[in-house]
């Protein structure tokens, strides 16, 4: 008994408190807030943006993949099926990082996109007359969505991480298709393979100033056999300024983390 | 030993009715997501560095003084958005953590809640 002086089991006394406890990443803690904020401005998505879960929801699987695994997972080719098969994720909680293969975790690859909405920092919009620039705070990961009327030929484009992006309004949306990525990247955290094929199309809503819908929709005749829709979250953070962080060095060092300590 | 029981069925409970998502960053397979721990300590060091932040203590007193232990929270950026910097905790520093346990007995902890030297729970996140 005297251990518990010491080392105490606490018993968490109500799920409230846990939920206090918990230091969930991903999109957020806690769901999108129903209130309303001032109306958006007119083509305008400049800010700083922090997730948050979808309205109504805490669920765990929103830190890793797009929908519901159980209830609406992606319809995936065979060749989808086969590569999910060989996948190892860690940030679902099905592997160690000493065992995962996770390309992001064990090589600090560019998470490619969408997964880069997975990572649970905020990402800056910054337009400019022929170029809005996405910048995520993640390992300094910067896409060049081109506004500028070019169209993107996937045939004769260089494989890219994080894909070649052309954008342009749709009324008060700022739509975003990105063709040319190579294949070394999930399209989630659990390990959903794609091919060199892969299209995303990306649609920011901006419902009021405080609030962005993102609209994703991914398409990939190699890996999906349907296309693969998801909405993320969006609050802006007008205090917020980007930090630093570098997928870099001993960043993927996690002997800290989870490397067996002295007992 | 009822009581040990008694006590795990408690936060295996508690945690289990939690609608929060338990699943750490970098994944959480390594460690026991039902248990919880408690220890009071003296800072030894803290690595305010990603993409975890470090925090080492040692043990106040107990079955269990002096031992070494460390616990990781989350990235320093979200942390300095939550008023935290690199000098918020110092070598010296009576700290309470609470966390969860690596399944192996390592002594680290996945950190849920820290109380520091003035008594006060730090914020874990700048949300």
């Amino acid at each position: 008994m005297r251990a518990f002086t010491t080392l105490t089991i606490a018993v968490v006394a109500s799920s409230a408190l846990a939920a206090q406890q918990a230091q969930p990443a991903g999109r957020g803690q806690g769901a999108a807030p129903a209130v309303a904020s001032a109306p958006a401005p007119t083509r305008d998505i400049t800010g700083v943006w922090m997730m948050r879960n979808p309205p109504g929801s805490n669920r765990a699987w929103t830190n890793f993949t797009f929908t519901d695994p159980k209830l609406d997972p992606p319809v995936l080719t065979a060749w989808g099926q086969a590569r999910f098969k060989e996948a190892k994720d860690s940030n679902g909680g099905n592997y160690r990082l000493d065992e995962t293969n996770d390309p992001v975790l064990t090589k600090c690859y560019p998470p490619g996109v969408p997964r880069v909405y997975f990572h649970p920092y905020p990402f800056e919009v910054v337009h400019t007359p022929k170029v809005t620039l996405l910048i995520y705070e993640y390992d300094h990961t910067m896409r060049r969505v081109f506004t500028d009327g070019r169209k993107l030929v996937p045939d004769e484009l260089d494989p890219l991480w994080m894909g070649h992006s052309v954008g342009r309004w749709d009324g008060n949306d700022f739509v975003v298709e990105t063709v040319g990525f190579n294949e070394k990247t999930w399209l989630d955290r659990l390990g959903h393979a794609h091919s060199e094929q892969l299209k995303v199309t990306e649609r920011f809503r901006r419902v009021d100033r405080d609030h962005l819908e993102l609209d994703i929709t991914m398409e990939d005749p190699m890996a999906l056999a349907k296309p693969w829709k998801t909405t993320f979250y969006y609050e802006l953070r007008p205090q917020w300024e980007l930090g630093e962080i570098s997928c870099s060095g001993d960043y993927l060092d996690w002997s800290a983390v989870e490397a067996r300590q002295p007992k | 030993m009822k009581r040990t029981c008694v006590f795990i069925a408690g936060v295996v409970l508690a945690l289990a009715s939690s609608s929060q998502p338990l699943v750490g960053h970098h994944g959480g397979a390594a460690y026991d997501q039902t248990k919880s721990v408690t220890f009071e300590g003296t800072v030894t060091e803290m690595q305010f560095a990603n993409p975890h932040v470090l925090v080492y203590w040692d043990v106040k007193d107990g079955e269990a003084a002096g031992q070494k232990w460390s616990g990781w929270l989350t990235a320093p950026n979200k942390l300095s958005r939550a008023g935290w910097n690199r000098k918020t905790l110092n070598p010296g520093d009576k700290i309470v953590v609470t966390g969860t346990p690596h399944k192996d007995g390592s002594h680290v902890l996945q950190i849920r809640k820290l109380v520091g030297p003035d008594g006060n729970a730090l914020p874990l996140s700048e949300n």
